[in-house]
């Protein structure tokens, strides 16, 4: 079955959801990834959105918010912010989540926030941004407090970078220990699952190295696609391709196409 | 309990200003926001607000658009799948707004600081990062310290961020319904409306839908925001257009793309705002613009079922009009 890469990567990151696990779910990607998982394999799956919209499935196709009626309709409590992003997140009560990213480091940090042509870091002040992105959202304070989470990402040199123009939401910030110097509640990123295969974060140093790639790809061209020196497991593996199976479900989700209008 | 039923026009004239700390709300960048607000103030010219979004909208996308915001505290202040806010981003990136990001977690939490007037909230989020680091009201200085101070839990030790409340002058709320006390019912995520509402000094809202009090009687629970905090109730039927209001309409496809390409550039704004915000006075022409078959087909929302138990005790335009005769005296 012909499939895109944005589908690939959507139930690339379905197969990270499992069974039972307390979710929440940003829009757009994030939401089909885990509506698929729940089609797909965990029907158990207590998915919420950052509004505290519980129990629903979207209906009509790809919400065009967290707070669109696409999954409102069928839903079992509306609550809010401070109970789903404070009382369910911050508290670490949440099990995994699904962030994307303008822009991702080596440590997992990512960047949604804006592009400038010399970032705070470098010129030691804060200039207003050359481009504008939408800020961190909810992405902050689930990268601070789920147990673990994803990160999705379009795989290019120029989004994989050695270090973000701004860290929206912290991965392993500078690496080793320092998320727990940082006190933060939940675990940190388990994997950033691109449009090219699946990064893991190693155990001491938390600088994310390949695990996996894309049948359609090879090493060279993911390592060709990154912005640091990319570490190549020794067991590097090939992602197995999605079964004909899980593109019916993930379709199921994706009513309206919009993952196979990206290519 | 009096009847603080205004125009929409009147409740601008008195509970905003220039210069003010104005907050909008919900907002959702597609759902609840009091978006025909916002456009009454472009047709009062209001200029120089400090605009507190918990997400950005189309509000304060157009509000920016035409010039009107100097600072914005805001957690997303995108539209979601609808595209960055080209109207806010382009004020940003001119350096005509100063924009100061939070999370949107610790927006809602600054909320509750300010409903229970403390000093300051403290929270793990947003620390260690450049959204504790970076202050664009402080620019020249990287890292920041006096955005999110770092202070020391006195019974642990942990180290956690030191959050300025929020406690805006004016807030402007979408409701669903709201009876002419300032009860009101909100259908689908409160989002921070309900911590908003007890934030605020001045409270306006702004309901889709009037209802006789009788309705609060009888869901007596789902009444979380009080008559007793709110100052104006504006009946303004689809005043979250063209974003969505749960239970009575769906976001408005077309118009959210068009009007977000149209405040990519300054004339594109002007156009916007000659064709669709200084070109209705009434309710009735600002339906009229909409258009009968839009109505048609926003209000076919999946989620119109929600609005059942409600029907009873709304209000018609008629009698709506008799309330807001009686409220002027």
């Amino acid at each position: 079955m012909e499939y895109t890469k944005q589908e690939f990567m959507a139930i690339v990151t379905g197969r990270e959801i499992k069974d039972g696990q307390l979710i929440i779910l940003g829009v757009g990607l994030s939401m089909l990834a885990g509506y698929f998982a729940r089609l797909n394999h965990a029907p158990n799956l207590r998915a919420f959105t950052e509004g505290g919209v519980y129990g629903s499935t979207p209906v009509g196709g790809l919400p065009w918010g967290i707070e669109c009626n696409r999954i409102s309709a069928n839903a079992t409590s509306f609550t809010n912010a401070i109970d789903a992003l404070g009382f369910l997140v911050a508290s670490g009560r949440c099990d995994n989540a699904v962030i994307g990213a303008a822009q991702v480091d080596k440590y997992g940090n990512v960047n949604t926030t804006g592009i400038w042509e010399e970032p705070p870091w470098k010129a030691g002040r804060y200039p207003a941004p050359r481009v504008r992105l939408n800020g961190s959202g909810g992405a902050n304070d689930i990268a601070v407090g789920a147990k673990s989470y994803l990160i999705m990402a379009s795989h290019e040199s120029r989004r994989f970078m050695e270090k973000v123009d701004y860290i929206s939401s912290p991965g392993y910030l500078d690496g080793g220990d320092a998320r727990e110097r940082c006190g933060f509640v939940g675990g940190g990123p388990s994997a950033i699952i691109s449009t090219l295969g699946i990064l893991r974060p190693d155990p001491l140093t938390k600088e994310f190295y390949l695990e996996a790639y894309y049948p359609f790809t090879n090493v060279e061209e993911v390592g060709e696609s990154t912005g640091w020196e990319l570490k190549v497991s020794p067991e590097v593996k090939v992602v197995p391709e999605p079964s004909e199976q899980e593109l019916k479900n993930l379709r199921a989700v994706d009513t309206t196409g919009s993952l196979r209008k990206k290519g | 309990m009096h009847n603080k039923l205004m125009t929409i026009q009147d409740a601008v004239a008195a509970y905003t200003w220039d210069g003010m700390t104005y907050c909008h709300g919900a907002a959702f960048p597609v759902g609840s926001d009091s978006v025909a607000f916002g456009r009454e103030m472009v047709k009062q010219n209001r200029k120089d607000l400090n605009v507190i979004c918990h997400c950005g909208s189309s509000q304060v996308n157009l509000l920016a658009a035409v010039g009107a915001v100097r600072r914005v505290e805001v957690g997303f202040s995108g539209l979601e799948v609808y595209g960055f806010a080209n109207g806010l981003n382009r004020a940003v990136t001119s350096g005509q707004t100063v924009i100061e990001d939070y999370s949107n977690g610790a927006m809602a939490f600054r909320f509750f600081g300010g409903a229970m007037n403390w000093p300051f909230v403290p929270a793990t989020v947003n620390i260690c990062n450049d959204q504790q680091w970076c202050s664009g009201d402080n620019p020249e200085v990287y890292p920041a310290t006096d955005k999110i101070p770092t202070i020391t839990d006195p019974f642990t030790g942990q180290t956690l961020g030191a959050f300025r409340c929020l406690r805006p002058e004016v807030a402007a709320i979408h409701v669903t319904m709201a009876d002419i006390h300032g009860n009101a019912i909100m259908l689908g995520s409160e989002w921070s409306r309900f911590e908003m509402s007890r934030a605020a000094e001045k409270v306006v809202l702004v309901a889709d839908k009037i209802v006789d009090t009788a309705c609060m009687r009888q869901y007596p629970n789902l009444v979380r925001i009080i008559a007793e905090v709110v100052d104006a109730v504006v009946y303004w039927p689809l005043c979250s257009w063209p974003q969505a209001s749960c239970g009575l309409y769906d976001s408005d496809e077309e118009h959210m793309f068009m009007m977000n390409k149209a405040m990519k550039t300054a004339e594109g704004t002007d156009e916007y705002c000659r064709d669709w915000v200084h070109s209705y006075q009434t309710p009735e022409q600002y339906l009229d613009l909409i258009g009968q078959d839009k109505i048609e087909k926003v209000t076919a929302t999946e989620t119109a079922f929600l609005m059942d138990p409600y029907r009873q005790w709304i209000k018609s335009d008629v009698e709506v009009a008799e309330l807001l005769d009686q409220a002027r005296g």
